[in-house]
């Protein structure tokens, strides 16, 4: 806020200047979620920085510095950079659907040779968001709410998620359909429009269940419904999930004590279900306080971009915020036992450097946003075509 | 919000759309996350307890410990069957991804040649994932604890310690003990006690034959269980302490058995075949019951290779058979003994004479005797066994009135004494060949002679010969013999408490007088004195054919092995206070007086030397001639008759014969 008072020319320019603007509190929380992250994989690897508390807190010390750089580069540049990110991730995407690896029967990896294999589709959660805010930057209030130019933000949403779906990898392209969607509301789409959806994904999704799923994505949705009918097969992963939330109580077993996680009885313990393992070490209490970083994130991030100057600015901040907190909700719900198992894990608290990745250069947005609030992008009309 | 950005209408408008639906966004996920706080507080504080507990089950499960088996002993409480500490060495398959490779790193430790780990590798690729397999029982205390070391670099194997049967007097009571072996398919049942899973633990044993088979159910205890912490794949952890349910121990079964006397009966076999058994004839209890040849029982625990199998299941004196309980024979002349109280219960005067010429032409053909025996009376034709007397002593009293005679003795029946494999033998009479021959249904005359001197049908066991003899001995009551003295310290029923046998006394009296004169100066004077000073053993000789004589053949003793007669000798001791009853067989030994009776009689000697009472009757003072009265307080030195010992202080020093 000290910043804000300066009108010199360029002051705002100075790396000084800029880097006083990131939000260190908000900074402080990331480092909180991805610390408490790394506490439980302490733990469950059996008290040992190996194999994964270290490698947590490294990566995520890395991808902490990407972030702060991000922050510094002017908004203009990540404005210029919308399109062709969104392209990058859609021919990625394609290459994978035409030439990809398959991994435990999914189509989801494009290997690199030596720089190894990554998942273009976590390029395009970016790159959608980019691409959206950008569009919707350059249209005016009038035609985002209703006209025919919407139709260009669903082909824009539409493609990628199509091709994401049929890897299949279900909990991404969800993940990206429910991200693409809160930029299209966020925008200003009009409230009918919004009611109408609403209301064909309610009679939409059983035959989508029933006709379109692959048999284990439908097994998931059914094994979520009954997960007591099978216990030992599909409906494992949620039993042995709840058990450790429900055993850990008010206060939680004790720190190493999770006899749930350390004995391997909960699956995926250190990535998916790492929330399961810090329920049952840390109880209700510690469940709770670490959804109050995830909310604190949530609301210090849409504060930032609810005071961004420039609708690209706010919009792109508001679509990382809205993909960071699909995935907390999700992975909540998921662990929970309120959705189906669908592989999303829980940003920065679980294990992997992937999605850690998306999300910090997501944030590093973020804090761009917020560093060049005041910043001029270029005007829409001119840069739409 | 006082940027000047605020002022251009569609600017303002996008951004007063983009507040208000970024605030309900904001609401809209804080609202999402109440939804998981509220979830939370449902699953970890209404439903806490519920979780806790299926937490728990998850984390813990009880693994069943064998109990130890009961042990077995003798009538003083030597062991004779006990377990002892066996270091077993096991794989499993769930955590090692190249078994074949933990395989040969094991080899380098314990001896596993190329063959053994090609069966190995393909035991585990067969066995379902977690069950270990045994690898190798009874390590040296050296291989378990290398192997113990190492555990880290040998996944899936583990060295533990269980116990293992051992009988510690070998072969000796193979046969009524029997031993344990590994359960298979057909030992389990869907309900009672073989369906219990600690049927199915690798270290658990059943019983397979004798005593361990008959009682496996008092024997095997009850399983504990061990605490254990354990994984998602049921792989152990960790034990807990305190967790455990102790094992309880199966029940001890003392037997009436004397391994002393088993011990020598075990010795004067030697390579013979045949049977002993001994009972107290006041008590009925067995002190010893052998079949030779016998085997290793402990190696039957281990399992046995197929050349072991084999060597023993073909070898023609059949030492997998408890030939006291299982091989009938004709008793032969052991047999006259029933005959002749048959005799005398018919009124038959023992003074009356028969003349024996060595054969006797009747019915047709001719029947032989052993010899020229002369003028016998009944007293003299059980001394020196002569079969003319008998032959015809048996026409004229005929079948029935032996059969009764020879069944309340005990013979042709079944005893429960615990171990199965009995075989009843035989005592025949009219009414046996009316049910059992249809197409000849008649006894024929010429079967009584047969019957006299205990060939044709009759066939007995040695067991059987044993209650004979020892109820003649006990002289009063149809004794019942017993093996199991106790189960658990719970006494079995005696064997005393049985009905009197309804002969009179005299008449038995009788026989027991000629059986003492068999072996004064019959048939058996030459083997079975006892050399035991005032003891004398009184018995009766046997020897039955195998098979049929051919013309001018009358012995058998320079045939072939397997043509060679059975020899039998039944005999008690002390003749004039009867205490121990004996039956001896041996398969094919050829004279009961040659073969027989000797091993009857170091059998005997072991049994009266150690009976206390029988011991000081040997062991009697040597007597002293009369000494005058001298000063109590002891001899003066001018005593002219020096005394070495006082009369008082006998000399331990036995009469070994007179």
């Amino acid at each position: 806020m000290t910043v804000s008072a300066l009108t010199r020319p360029g002051e705002r320019d100075r790396l000084t200047v800029k880097f006083a603007a990131i939000d260190w509190v908000f900074c402080l929380v990331l480092c909180l979620i991805a610390g408490t992250g790394a506490l439980m994989m302490f733990s469950i690897g059996g008290s040992s920085w190996q194999p994964w508390a270290a490698n947590h807190l490294i990566k995520f010390g890395i991808f902490f510095t990407l972030m702060i750089c991000l922050a510094l580069i002017d908004l203009r540049v990540w404005f210029a950079a919308a399109y062709p990110i969104y392209g990058v991730g859609l021919v990625l995407l394609l290459a994978v659907a035409l030439l990809g690896e398959t991994h435990l029967g999914a189509q989801r990896w494009l290997n690199l040779g030596p720089l190894g294999s990554f998942q273009p589709s976590e390029i395009m959660k970016l790159g959608m968001v980019l691409a959206l805010a950008r569009f919707y930057h350059s249209i005016s209030a009038e035609r985002a709410r209703l006209s025919w130019w919407l139709l260009i933000p669903v082909v824009m949403i539409g493609a990628p998620v199509l091709l994401v779906a049929h890897q299949p990898d279900l909990g991404t392209a969800i993940l990206l359909t429910l991200t693409g969607l809160s930029v299209v509301v966020l925008a200003g789409l009009a409230w009918r429009i919004i009611a109408a959806g609403a209301l064909l994904v309610l009679v939409a999704v059983p035959p989508m269940v029933l006709f379109v799923l692959h048999d284990y994505q439908r097994d998931r949705i059914l094994t979520f419904l009954s997960p007591e009918k099978d216990p030992s097969g599909s409906g494992y992963h949620i039993l042995q999930s709840k058990i450790a939330l429900g055993s850990g109580g008010l206060l939680g077993k004790g720190y190493g004590l999770g006899s749930q996680s350390q004995l391997n009885f909960l699956p995926e313990k250190q990535t998916d279900f790492i929330f399961a393992t810090l329920a049952e070490e840390f109880g209700f209490v510690g469940c709770i306080l670490v959804l109050l970083l995830y909310a604190a994130v949530i609301f210090m991030a849409l504060q930032t971009a609810s005071r961004a100057h420039s609708h690209f600015g706010r919009l792109a901040a508001a679509g990382v915020t809205g993909t960071f907190a699909f995935y907390v909700l999700i992975n909540g719900a998921m662990v929970m036992g309120l959705a189906p198992v669908v592989g999303v894990p829980m940003p920065l608290l679980s294990y992997g450097g992937t999605v850690m990745l998306t999300v910090m250069i997501g944030f590093g947005l973020v804090q761009s946003a917020r560093v060049h609030r005041y910043s001029e992008v270029t005007s829409g009309k001119g840069a739409l075509v | 919000m006082s940027e000047p950005s605020i002022f251009f209408s569609e600017v303002n408008e996008r951004q007063g759309v983009f507040h208000r639906r970024a605030f309900l966004f904001g609401g809209l996920a804080g609202a999402g996350l109440a939804a998981l706080g509220g979830r939370l507080a449902y699953l970890q504080l209404l439903e806490a307890s519920r979780y806790q507990k299926l937490s728990v089950s998850n984390q813990f499960n009880f693994r069943l410990t064998p109990p130890p088996r009961g042990v077995i002993v003798d009538r003083n409480g030597i062991v004779l069957a006990t377990n002892r500490p066996n270091f077993r060495l096991m794989m499993s398959r769930d955590d090692t991804d190249k078994p074949y490779e933990t395989i040969k790193t094991l080899a380098q430790f314990v001896p596993l040649d190329n063959a053994r780990q090609a069966r190995l590798s393909r035991d585990l690729k067969q066995a379902p994932r977690g069950t270990p397999i045994p690898v190798m029982e009874d390590l040296t205390w050296e291989q378990f604890s290398s192997i113990n070391v190492r555990a880290q670099a040998l996944p899936g194997v583990t060295a533990d310690m269980g116990e293992v049967r051992v009988y510690p007097h070998g072969g000796a009571f193979a046969h009524v003990i029997g031993y344990v072996a590994k359960v298979n398919k057909n030992d389990l049942s869907p309900s009672g006690p073989n369906s219990e899973p600690i049927m199915l633990h690798p270290g658990f044993r059943i019983g397979r034959q004798g005593v361990e088979k008959a009682f496996d159910l008092d024997l095997r205890g009850r399983p504990g269980a061990q605490k254990v912490e354990v994984d998602a794949r049921g792989r152990e952890v960790r034990q807990v302490p305190g967790g455990d349910i102790p094992s309880l121990a199966g029940k001890e079964i003392k037997l009436t058995l004397d391994a002393d006397i088993q011990t020598r009966a075990m010795e004067v076999f030697g390579d013979e075949s045949g049977a002993a058994v001994m009972m107290d004839c006041r008590s009925g209890d067995i002190l010893c019951m052998y079949s030779a040849p016998s085997f290793d029982a402990n190696k039957f625990v281990r399992g046995l290779t197929g050349p072991e199998y084999r060597a023993l299941s073909q070898y023609d004196r059949k030492p997998l058979f408890n030939k006291a309980l299982t091989a009938t024979y004709p008793p032969g002349s052991t047999f006259k003994t029933m005959v002749a109280l048959a005799a005398l219960e018919a009124g038959i005067d023992p003074a009356q004479t028969r003349v024996c010429n060595g054969a006797w032409a009747w019915g047709g053909r001719v029947w032989h005797c052993d010899k020229h025996h002369g003028v016998m009376n009944m007293h003299s034709a059980i001394v020196t066994s002569c079969d003319i007397y008998f032959y015809q002593t048996a026409l004229d009293i005929g079948p029935d009135k032996i059969a009764k005679v020879a069944r309340n003795f005990g013979l042709g029946q079944i005893f429960d004494i615990g171990i199965p494999g009995q075989k009843p033998g035989l005592v025949p009479d009219p009414a046996y060949k009316r049910r059992t021959f249809k197409r000849d249904p008649v006894w024929h005359p010429g079967e009584t002679p047969s019957m006299g001197i205990g060939q044709g049908y009759t066939n007995v066991n040695a067991l059987q010969l044993c209650v004979m003899v020892a109820r003649l001995a006990n002289g009063d009551k149809a004794l019942h013999p017993r093996l199991v003295e106790s189960i658990g310290g719970i006494q079995q029923p005696s064997g005393a408490a049985a009905a009197e046998l309804p002969f009179a006394k005299e008449h038995i009296a009788f026989v027991r007088e000629a059986m003492a004169s068999v072996t004064e100066t019959g048939t058996a004077a030459a083997t079975a004195q006892l050399g035991l000073g005032p003891l004398k053993m009184a018995g009766k000789t046997g020897t039955a054919q195998s098979h049929t004589y051919r013309d001018g053949e009358r012995t058998s003793t320079s045939l072939a092995w397997a043509l060679k007669d059975h020899a039998w000798f039944v005999a008690f001791a002390p003749y004039d206070d009867p205490r121990y009853a004996i039956s001896v067989l041996v398969e094919h030994g050829g004279f009961g007086a040659a073969a027989a009776a000797p091993r009857a009689r170091e059998i005997m000697r072991v049994a009266l030397l150690k009976d206390p009472d029988l011991r000081a009757r040997i062991e009697q003072p040597t007597p002293m001639p009369d000494i005058p009265d001298q000063p109590a307080d002891g001899a003066a030195p001018e005593d002219p008759t020096p005394i070495s010992q006082a009369p008082s202080s006998p000399s331990p020093r036995p009469v070994t014969s007179q």
